[in-house]
């Protein structure tokens, strides 16, 4: 087992640490980015892309970069997982990731549709650059999409975490900041769909099943 | 518009692949005709509809009454909507309508009956002809969420609750603000 660099956390304040977990991640807070913004940019050189604030009426938050850890390896090389809001996903590199999940191939034109007709595609990428060299490694490990009439509702699918990135709260952040991004432009009620394996997941993070009886429902599942 | 029932060819071992023919739902449980007789006009756009009207009827089933800047927002932004009219124009009788990707999913949301006009069969007229749009769209993820005294309703539709235990859920901020404090 390789020795690793302490790995830094990027966002201290607020965070409740699990015990179990090496790494944790904050839960979403108002006010929150404003109270760390300075706290952690001091020293070093991590770059954080932050959306405005206040927004005018009508006008569509900027796509959201977050560096949501960084690590350095005993080799010099740091990797940095970011999440973005800009959905800038490589149809390859997406069906590579479905692939190591285990889900089933679909037409690439229509995942590409599928995209595009989304309201909010969310990503998870690793990226690896040596100290002293320019050059960077970018690779996608995670992805979550939203749909929503762009007013009321928004509902999430296929978040997917690539295995190896798994275990490390990165599902949690993936799914925390796509529901920050969805409150950010007023979307008031956030659904999903998950399978009985995950519910636990999701009541973590502030999802309710069959909340007031109301049940979720499919017309003619294929099980 | 006349939907007929369409036999399905599965390719067998004949050297020519036959053109592949969806199964299309078999005729409507009230045919277009039917409603067209009855006096209903049906819709598929929300240029023509009073959306006051609209958020009249979603009063008077109990939902909220909201900002028609947003439902406009919402109704441009559906995948798929169908309402009917009776004798005033622009006026909705029923509603439904729907979100999604366009080819994998679909949500089904603000399914709506007037009262004057229901237990006439027009809820489940109009959930037939969403459904029969979404899956010509070769949409065959449908989903929807059901309070619990319209699951039944939506059960002789083809809907199943929670299959393979699969379950609906909701974010709710008051869930986080209670587990941070």
């Amino acid at each position: 087992m390789r020795d690793e660099a302490p790995t830094r956390m990027i966002w201290r304040e607020d965070c409740s640490f699990s015990r179990k977990r090496r790494i944790e991640l904050c839960p979403l807070r108002a006010g929150f980015w404003d109270s760390i913004r300075s706290g952690f940019l001091k020293n070093n050189n991590t770059q954080v892309v932050e959306t405005p604030t206040t927004l005018l009426e009508d006008e569509e938050p900027l796509p959201q970069e977050i560096v949501l850890l960084e690590r350095t390896q005993s080799d010099g090389i740091v990797e940095q997982i970011v999440f973005s809001s800009a959905g800038d996903v490589d149809l390859y590199d997406l069906q590579t990731l479905c692939d190591k999940v285990g889900w089933p191939r679909r037409p690439l034109s229509k995942v590409a549709a599928s995209l595009k007709n989304s309201y909010l595609v969310a990503t998870l990428h690793s990226i690896t650059r040596l100290p002293d060299a320019g050059t960077e490694r970018k690779q996608l490990i995670g992805m979550a999409r939203a749909t929503s009439d762009h007013a009321f509702n928004a509902t999430i699918w296929d978040v997917l975490v690539d295995p190896s990135y798994q275990g490390q709260g990165l599902g949690k952040a993936l799914v925390e900041q796509l529901i920050r991004a969805l409150l950010q432009r007023d979307i008031g009620n956030i659904t999903l769909f998950a399978d009985s394996k995950v519910v636990d997941f999701y009541k973590n993070l502030g999802f309710e099943a069959d909340p007031e009886g109301i049940k979720g429902m499919f017309w003619f599942p294929r099980f | 518009m006349q939907i007929h029932t369409s036999s399905f060819s599965l390719p067998t071992s004949t050297p020519k692949p036959k053109p592949f023919r969806p199964i299309i739902a078999s005729s409507f449980s009230i045919s277009d005709q039917d409603l067209q007789s009855r006096g209903f006009t049906q819709h598929r756009s929300s240029t023509d509809l009073d959306l006051d009207a609209l958020n009249t009827i979603f009063a008077r089933v109990g939902f909220p009454r909201r900002d028609l800047t947003r439902i406009r927002r919402a109704l441009d932004h559906s995948s798929s909507l169908l309402w009917l009219s009776h004798s005033k124009p622009g006026e909705p009788v029923a509603f439904a309508r729907a979100t999604g990707d366009g080819v994998f999913n679909a949500v089904v949301w603000d399914v709506v009956v007037d009262p004057s006009f229901q237990g006439i069969g027009l809820g489940r007229a109009v959930m037939e002809r969403i459904v029969a749009d979404l899956r010509g769209m070769g949409i065959v993820n449908i989903a929807l969420y059901a309070e619990p005294r319209v699951i039944g309703f939506y059960r002789p539709l083809g809907f199943a609750a929670d299959p393979d235990g699969i379950k609906g859920m909701v974010f709710s901020k008051k869930n986080i603000i209670n587990r941070a404090s």
